[in-house]
């Protein structure tokens, strides 16, 4: 029987729909599962982290373990790994997945493989389906080791309605600080805001916006809908956005229930990071800018001047629907 | 301070890819540097203008990378090793990375710097994988870097809770994101001395190793096919009277979608 460990994707002291996503996944190919949890103050998560599908929790919780470093990280995935026997190590899609994902496959000499959208087992033969070239063309890759250590594209698995797990800890021990790549400090440009990788719905602003004023304006929409509040590189080369807000290839990848796209032209690199989106709707005074041709709804005209529009009836079908389920 | 910067020629990516039979066509196709690496270059040559460096560029595969080779040349790379040896056709990350270490151990140097990932696979894997075969402290997705000192160097890394500031102790690898810098165009007179410099081009018994060693014959993972990606279809677009369309589409993300 297959065995998949799944790193726990833990932020700010909640775990992640992704984590149940990747759970639900490992249970569907028949494998048993396990979580792998590293952080700090995050025992109180071990009922979420077996209802969400795990049946062992592997937990490192120390104080030393609250700022992110890639090398201490690892350690505990390996250890983990080494105690559960697994064949798989499934990361969510996160910066620090990507990070830790590498160095968890070198350590183990196992195959390591990123972004990847699928998985297939048969036998003892893995296999992973990925994209490549900016999501040109996709990739059937063939594991040709015993162990695979992949990171998952977000949106790649949905969750499974009354998936169980049982509570089985086993505590790690804590590896040393990496003396050789000292984290100093994390300076927080999103604190408050809405995480991008897990928002049901996500704004993104382009060049079209302009300016911090144009920004500010679809801001207000991403406040309305309590949206995750994202950008086109431009913009944040412009110093108009924060970099941990980018979406694209170089940047998050999303794929929301609903993607607004204001003022993007969509060139390929933005179009990598969102279109495994549910809904697409892109608003561009270009009728022929590549946005709309991944748009489920387009709307072609003045962002300043559809933006408060789209506020206004946006705030008028939500009040519209209370009075109804009122009535 | 010696600085190894790693260069891959791969796809255009602008360009249209078509699959057959599980290959992408090869007719009409382009190769470029890798543009995670075109900064990895600017990057080095920036420590090299402010704080004194010898800089190296080394590429893997690829076939004839002269023009490649001599663009980072142009911009002010001093030295370049290619290697190219069949044996490597099928090079996974782990592969390339076995490889880089024995470049890394054959050049004494302190400190290497990749693209984050290169874009005809991106995968991101190379040169994580390099500081743990090489036993170095390594920081990904780096977005600015500073020299501190001789001995360290601290660099910011976009990561998910906001950006971090490491100190890295040298030796070390560090990977780069586009937004760390903006790759200089290479002048007319880079361009020309560029043209006179030497390449060294090596397989892999002149750099001292064997296809066996860096695992080129059997790598942990190879590409079975590739397949078409599943384009996504652009659906109703409206024009005309703002507040019209907008109303309409907002009934439609409601009551169509439903996703409002």
């Amino acid at each position: 029987m297959a065995k998949v460990l799944i790193i726990a994707d833990i932020k700010q002291g909640v775990l992640k729909g992704s984590t149940a996503e990747l759970l639900s996944k490992a249970k569907a190919i028949g494998a048993e599962t396990a979580v792998v949890a590293v952080g700090s103050n995050i025992e109180s998560l071990t009922p979420d982290l077996a209802n969400a599908g795990s049946d062992t929790q592997y937990i490192a919780d120390d104080p030393s373990l609250e700022l992110f470093s890639a090398g201490p990280y690892a350690s505990c995935v390996v250890d983990a790994a080494k105690q559960f026997g697994t064949n798989m190590i499934w990361f969510g899609f996160s910066e620090s997945g990507k990070a830790v994902a590498p160095r968890v496959a070198a350590q183990l000499d196992a195959a390591c493989a990123t972004e990847i959208t699928d998985v297939e087992l048969s036998g003892d033969q893995i296999e992973v389906i990925r994209p490549a070239i900016t999501n040109k063309v996709m990739q059937r890759v063939k594991i040709n080791t015993d162990k695979l250590v992949a990171v998952v594209r977000a949106g790649a698995f949905e969750a499974t309605e009354g998936i169980t797990g049982t509570e089985n800890v086993v505590k790690l021990s804590i590896p040393a600080a990496d003396l050789k790549a000292v984290i100093k400090e994390i300076v927080s440009d999103a604190s408050g805001e809405i995480d991008l990788a897990d928002a049901d719905v996500v704004i993104s602003v382009g060049r079209g916006v302009k300016d911090q004023a144009g920004v500010d304006l679809v801001k207000e929409l991403a406040n309305d809908l309590k949206a995750g509040f994202g950008s086109s590189r431009a913009m944040v080369d412009g110093g108009f956005m924060a970099h941990n807000k980018q979406v694209g290839q170089t940047g998050k990848i999303v794929a929301p229930s609903l993607y607004m796209a204001i003022g993007i032209s969509g060139a390929i690199q933005h179009l990598a990071g969102m279109t495994g989106s549910k809904v697409i709707l892109a608003v561009n005074k270009n009728t022929e800018a590549p946005i709309f041709n991944v748009a489920d709804y387009g709307i072609v005209g003045d962002l300043f001047e559809v933006v408060p529009i789209l506020r206004e009836e946006i705030k008028k079908m939500k009040m519209l629907r209370v009075i109804m389920q009122h009535n | 301070m010696k600085i190894l910067t790693t260069v891959k020629k791969v796809v255009d990516v602008e360009l249209t890819m078509h699959v057959e039979d599980g290959a992408i066509l090869e007719d009409g196709l382009q190769y470029v540097i890798n543009a995670w690496d075109e900064n990895a270059v600017e990057t080095s040559v920036q420590l090299k203008e402010n704080n004194g460096a010898e800089t190296t560029l080394v590429s893997i595969g690829g076939g004839d990378n002269t023009d490649m080779i001599r663009k980072c040349y142009a911009m002010g790379i001093e030295n370049g090793i290619h290697i190219d040896d069949p044996a490597l056709a099928k090079a996974d990350p782990s592969v390339f990375a076995k490889v880089l270490q024995k470049v890394f151990e054959a050049g004494n140097y302190d400190l290497v710097i990749t693209g984050k990932q290169a874009q005809d696979t991106d995968s991101g894997q190379t040169g994580i994988i390099l500081a743990e075969y090489l036993g170095l402290p390594c920081v990904s997705n780096v977005i600015a870097i500073e020299v501190v000192d001789d001995q360290h160097i601290k660099v910011s890394r976009s990561g998910d809770a906001g950006t971090e500031i490491v100190e890295l102790e040298l030796p070390a690898v560090v990977t780069v994101d586009v937004s760390i810098n903006e790759p200089r165009l290479p002048q007319m007179r880079g361009i020309m001395m560029a043209k006179k410099k030497a390449i060294d081009v090596m397989d892999l018994a002149a750099l001292g190793t064997s296809p066996n060693e860096v695992g080129g014959a059997a790598p942990k993972s190879e590409i079975a096919e590739f397949m078409k990606s599943e384009s996504r279809k652009g659906g109703q677009k409206f024009e005309g009277d703002a507040a019209e369309i907008t109303a309409q589409v907002v009934d439609l993300l409601a009551n169509e979608a439903k996703v409002l």
